[in-house]
């Protein structure tokens, strides 16, 4: 959301506009029943930005909260999009890829899978990003992170909206294996 | 006073798509988090359930709205519990160990349970703690 559209600049404004009409109201010379329609219908305005505004700061705290908690799960967790990039990962992911979040967001999955098993991976993984019915399924396979090192891990993945578009992603569980 | 009423109806459709938007990041969210296989907790710092998802629920055996508020701590075997708030107390600490196994107790039930816990890191408050609950066999 650009500044411009902001809850806050949203509120600023509104009020600033609100005013403004009820300047011209004094100004203007209705008649008293056109005024009082007129006063109403602010009023009502009022009720109804506040409704507004209530429900998206109600909404604001249950996003911090379900997102905090994809964030901090203690399992690590990847979203990618049908073309089997990183849309988004927790921190227990990063930790597990070894590597920090600007490096993983927007990359392929499969860059960071160890090249012994990249193509396994991309032939289970390709059908599933380009609509394949996904029921939850479970392979394993080598991470592999930028420095080189491998650790084998277990993937589970189910299908999940992506978080802006709605569009179809794929939602990763890794676990290293023991 | 009509480009008054335009600017004030612009501004809502704004505000209308904004609280769209946040509906939709929220369920992603919620979804991401009811339908994960794994068993999930999230308790604030001092232990309180504020969050159940449904896999949880399973191995817990109590209904959401009766775990929501309760300390976690009252779900755990007698014999346990001791230990269980020394390690909660201990949780924050930097090398705390962070997995362990416990018994957890419903009415005529009691399942062993490996509990791995992570915090939730805040800037401005103390976070609360996500916890993995796995059934053992």
């Amino acid at each position: 959301m650009n500044p411009r559209n902001s809850p806050e600049w949203l509120t600023t404004t509104v009020g600033a506009v609100r005013e403004l009409m009820i300047k011209r109201l004094e100004a203007e010379s209705l008649d008293p029943g056109s005024r009082r329609e007129m006063e109403m219908a602010l009023e009502e305005l009022d009720v109804m930005w506040e409704e507004l505004q209530g429900q998206a700061a109600l909404l604001v705290r249950e996003n911090e909260r379900y997102a905090e908690f994809f964030q901090y799960a203690p399992d690590a967790y990847l979203i990618t999009d049908a073309g089997g990039n990183i849309r988004e990962a927790n921190e227990a992911a990063l930790e597990l890829l070894k590597t920090p979040r600007e490096a993983a967001i927007g990359k392929p999955l499969a860059e960071f899978i160890a090249a012994d098993d990249r193509v396994s991976f991309l032939s289970r993984s390709v059908p599933l990003g380009l609509g394949a019915t996904v029921k939850p399924i479970a392979w394993r396979a080598h991470l592999q992170s930028r420095e080189g090192e491998t650790l084998e891990a277990e993937f589970s993945v189910r299908a999940i909206p992506l978080k802006k578009s709605g569009a179809g992603g794929l939602c990763w569980l890794m676990r290293p294996r023991a | 006073m009509t480009a008054e009423l335009e600017a004030l109806k612009a501004m809502w459709l704004d505000l209308s798509a904004h609280v769209d938007q946040l509906a939709a990041e929220r369920q992603h969210y919620q979804d991401f988090f009811e339908q994960a296989s794994a068993a999930y907790v999230v308790t604030d710092e001092h232990g309180t359930i504020t969050d159940v998802n449904g896999a949880a629920v399973d191995i817990l055996q109590r209904r959401k709205a009766w775990l929501r508020g309760k300390p976690l701590v009252v779900l755990v075997a007698l014999e346990q519990r001791t230990e269980f708030r020394r390690r909660l107390r201990a949780v924050r600490e930097p090398h705390a160990e962070r997995s362990w196994r416990t018994i957890f107790v419903a009415p005529q039930l009691r399942t062993e349970v490996a509990l791995t816990a992570r915090l939730i890191e805040r800037r401005d408050a103390p976070g609360g703690i996500c916890w993995r609950l796995e059934a053992l066999a």
